[in-house]
């Protein structure tokens, strides 16, 4: 063998290139991409705060335009992770086929997929950060403390994304996510104590509540908004944590059947 | 000898019932082509996807595979980037545009910057691409994706380079052209292994193949060698197989070969002067005397009938 055999590159190096490509795909559409994730919590503000404002002065202790921005920066960063990994990877997978190409260069599915967990992070932490931006903006979020919503933001993305990789996972047809969108992502909006506190749902529904991931993701950042402190809050962390490694590992498997076959 | 750059032992490789690789055994030496053959199915994306651990192999103790001297399923990202892969879609990102392309796969090789961009400037001036550095992957044609999927296996200076049916789908000029690029990269020391239904492809670019069928090894050689030795020299084709007896009872008996498929006839045999005499006894038009190629040794090794498969 020639004496200077390359070195593959090294993990950290294989997972910021996979990175990497989904920024540079993302970016090429700036305006279009960048947009949207500051007008949407404006509309938000509009459409809910001003509207429904005027009548609810109060949720839960809180004015309700601090409750509701308290916890609309996670909840933007679950919705985009979720297209991210369901829609954005089931093109990629099924019609581009990127990931037949990426793979003949030295990565491996293992690093294209936790690659991917990291960019739906990153884009949750990205749209988390525009929402917290706007609600400054409104002196709806107390500043800086709001600024906290922000990393929260990248461990719901990277929850989220995780999550849906193991949807896409499972899913033969593109038009199947509308069961996760519909069926699971709208209800936990409403439920995970977005727009009204779980304590307010049936004592029969609670448990419910708290299994749902968005639960402990919005509780995490309300609080510490407030920079109000409990024990909980270390077990919502460690929720976020546990689900994203969990539902990582078994997504990643799933698809890497569909990649090596 | 050198040590092969590829070592392909006894390998099986299944899907549920189907065997799509069933014993293949090969080695591929440095700096030759060479070619898998096979009709559509036969096993050789199979085999050009172990080499990478696209696919794994059945396990087994007596099977072994090995490029460089590692394993795939051990060393697949030392394999890879001492690689090129070519795979049989071009699938480039059609959100980003030619250099954008590349640049992503600079980053996956590990490369730095500079380098990169002193790699696709050289790889598109020698692929005839140059012009198009800035254009979007949906303004290209059929051979410039093909070519610029090249360019993208050939970024990190691999030492071998994987080709799945590098020419299907392509106009002629096309594949002449990649057919010179590939012969000169071979003529700079690089390992070429490529797939290809194409007899005409393996005759001009390798120096060895390999004819599979239903996933086992059937043939093996340098493609004269393989015509001269595997095929009677000529072959008279008949479009009209009710003409068939009337040019067979003019040759010696046992001198010639005769095969049937889909309407027409094909009469094997050495000596050109009888072949002559009886192809002059036929109206003119239905029928061509020329030498045996490569496509008549494949045939002839594979069986004219499609299969369920094809």
């Amino acid at each position: 063998m020639p004496v200077s055999d390359p070195r593959p590159p090294s993990l950290g190096w294989r997972l910021y290139s996979v990175w990497f490509r989904h920024m540079r795909v993302y970016t090429r559409n700036l305006v279009s991409n960048g947009l949207p994730p500051f007008l949407e919590p404006v509309i938000f503000l509009l459409g809910i705060g001003l509207g429904l404002g005027r009548y609810i002065a109060e949720m839960d202790g809180l004015p309700f335009l601090v409750f509701l921005a308290s916890a609309l920066p996670v909840t933007s960063a679950m919705f985009t992770a979720a297209y991210e990994c369901t829609f954005g990877t089931f093109v990629r997978l099924e019609y581009q086929k990127a990931y037949d190409g990426m793979v003949a260069a030295p990565v491996t599915v293992n690093d294209l997929f936790i690659g991917e967990i990291l960019w739906a992070g990153s884009k949750g932490l990205f749209f988390s950060a525009c929402v917290v931006v706007v609600m400054a903006l409104f002196g709806a979020l107390p500043m800086p403390l709001g600024l906290v919503a922000v990393p929260i933001g990248f461990l719901t993305g990277a929850m989220f994304g995780a999550l849906s990789l193991v949807v896409t996972s499972v899913v033969k047809n593109i038009n199947h996510f509308n069961f996760y969108f519909t069926g699971l992502l709208s209800p936990m909006f409403f439920f995970s104590g977005t727009v009204f506190p779980i304590e307010s749902l049936p004592r029969g529904l609670r448990p419910l509540a708290e299994i749902l991931p968005l639960t402990h993701a919005v509780r995490l950042t309300r609080s510490l908004v407030m920079w109000r402190f409990s024990a909980v809050l270390l077990a919502d962390l460690a929720s976020l944590v546990v689900l994203t490694l969990a539902a990582g590992y078994y997504g990643i498997r799933r698809l890497r059947a569909r990649i090596v076959v | 000898m050198p040590d092969p750059v590829i070592l392909f032992e006894n390998v099986h490789k299944s899907y549920r019932d189907v065997k799509a690789v069933d014993g293949i055994s090969f080695d591929v030496m440095p700096s030759i082509c060479f070619g898998l053959l096979g009709r559509n199915g036969a096993g050789k994306s199979t085999i050009m996807r172990i080499l990478y651990r696209k696919a794994e192999r059945d396990a087994s103790p007596r099977a072994t595979v090995s490029v460089f001297g590692l394993d795939p399923e051990r060393s697949e990202l030392a394999i890879k980037c001492r690689s090129g892969v070519v795979p049989q879609d071009d699938n480039l990102d059609e959100e980003l545009d030619v250099t954008q392309n590349l640049n992503v796969f600079a980053r996956l090789y590990g490369m730095a910057a500079a380098r990169a961009k002193q790699r696709i400037a050289e790889l598109l001036d020698f692929m005839e691409l140059s012009e198009k550095s800035r254009a979007n992957i949906r303004e290209l044609s059929g051979g410039m994706k093909r070519r610029l999927v090249i360019v993208r296996a050939l970024l990190h200076e691999p030492r071998l380079l994987i080709l799945d049916e590098p020419t299907t789908g392509l106009d002629p000029q096309v594949r002449h052209t990649i057919w010179e690029k590939l012969r000169q990269l071979k003529r700079g020391g690089l390992t070429i292994v490529l797939t290809t239904h194409y007899m005409e492809e393996a005759f001009q670019l390798c120096d060895d193949v390999l004819i599979i069928e239903k996933g086992q090894a059937v043939l093996r050689g340098h493609p004269k060698h393989l015509v001269e030795h595997h095929i009677e020299p000529y072959v008279l084709e008949l479009t009209d197989a009710t003409l068939a007896p009337r040019a067979i009872e003019r040759l010696p008996k046992g001198s010639a070969r005769v095969e049937q498929s889909n309407g027409a006839v094909r009469i094997y045999a050495a000596d050109y002067a009888a072949l002559t005499a009886a192809a002059d006894q036929l109206p003119p038009g239905d029928h061509h005397l020329r030498p045996s190629n490569l496509e008549d040794v494949f045939l002839k090794a594979t069986g004219r009938r499609l299969d369920a498969g094809q």
